[in-house]
């Protein structure tokens, strides 16, 4: 089963992105912030797709995104940005740190599956 | 009298913005949120049961057959539509946890604990902690609005 590693700072968001996705077949790994997703890649952790939020405590999504291709294992993951910024300088920023792709809230359950089976098929 | 009228206005930030911060760590909805995902999943189980059911079933009945059809398309429904209304529940709390984040940094900055005496907050220093557009937005329709006044 696929693993998707799911970032954000809203414990109700983890909960319901989680439900979503686990329902559609996926596993499930969390983090609060992106020192937590960091964490879990250098953990051993190998996710087939990322999702992170942008504004979060300790490390935020575009630090996380700029550490995490220093990461071999995670060096190309795809990593989705989910996040309520829909600002053009937030989302060039994202890009130049290695964000592959970019879905802003609120988003819907099928546009955002629709995304991760496109980059990972449940088989 | 006016360091006196000022020093009010720095306590009275100082208290709203933990009656903020109090208010905004209440809004965590998760007990409410884990029930609807509890109820999708059991949704999700009793149509795997009816789909299962009509697959053993030994004596062929077209009538009860279409109930439990009908009854597994409604089961479908109801569980994309509760799948759904959780998902767009949990955007909008993060929504108003934000502007609620947002809100709480304002008045810390603006009370005595976070600011010298004399320093003022100005409406771009409150922009400058703003996470999404709509955010951005709102700002500017009421700057707007003001100026019109």
């Amino acid at each position: 089963m696929p693993t998707i590693l799911v970032l954000d700072d809203s414990a109700t968001m983890v909960m319901s992105l989680s439900h979503i996705l686990k329902g559609a077949g996926y596993d499930v790994e969390t983090g609060m912030n992106g020192r937590e997703g960091i964490t879990k890649l250098t953990d051993g952790v190998k996710p087939s797709v990322i999702l992170t939020d942008l504004n979060m405590p300790e490390l935020d999504g575009i630090g996380f995104i700029k550490e995490a291709r220093k990461i071999v294992s995670a060096r190309y993951t795809p990593i989705i940005v989910l996040t309520t910024e829909s600002g053009g300088r937030k989302r060039d920023e994202a890009r130049a740190a290695g964000a592959s792709g970019w879905l802003t809230k609120p988003a819907e359950p099928n546009q955002l599956l629709s995304v991760v089976k496109q980059l990972c098929p449940v088989k | 009298m006016r360091e006196s009228g000022e020093s009010n206005e720095r306590l009275v930030c100082a208290i709203l913005a933990e009656q903020v911060s109090n208010l905004r760590d209440k809004m965590d909805a998760s007990e409410a949120f884990d029930l609807l995902w509890q109820t999708s999943a059991l949704l999700s189980w009793l149509s795997g049961l009816l789909t299962d059911m009509d697959r053993d079933a030994s004596q062929a009945s077209m009538l009860r057959d279409r109930e439990r059809s009908e009854a597994i398309a409604k089961i479908n429904t109801i569980r994309h539509q509760l799948d759904n209304l959780a998902f767009f529940q949990a955007q909008r709390q993060d929504f108003a946890r934000q502007i609620a984040d947002c809100v709480i940094t304002a008045l810390e900055r603006m009370s005595s604990a976070r600011m010298p005496e004399g320093t003022r907050f100005a409406s771009a220093d409150l922009a400058a902690l703003y996470v999404s557009e709509d955010q951005r937005r709102l700002h500017e329709d009421v700057l707007t609005r003001l100026q019109a006044d």
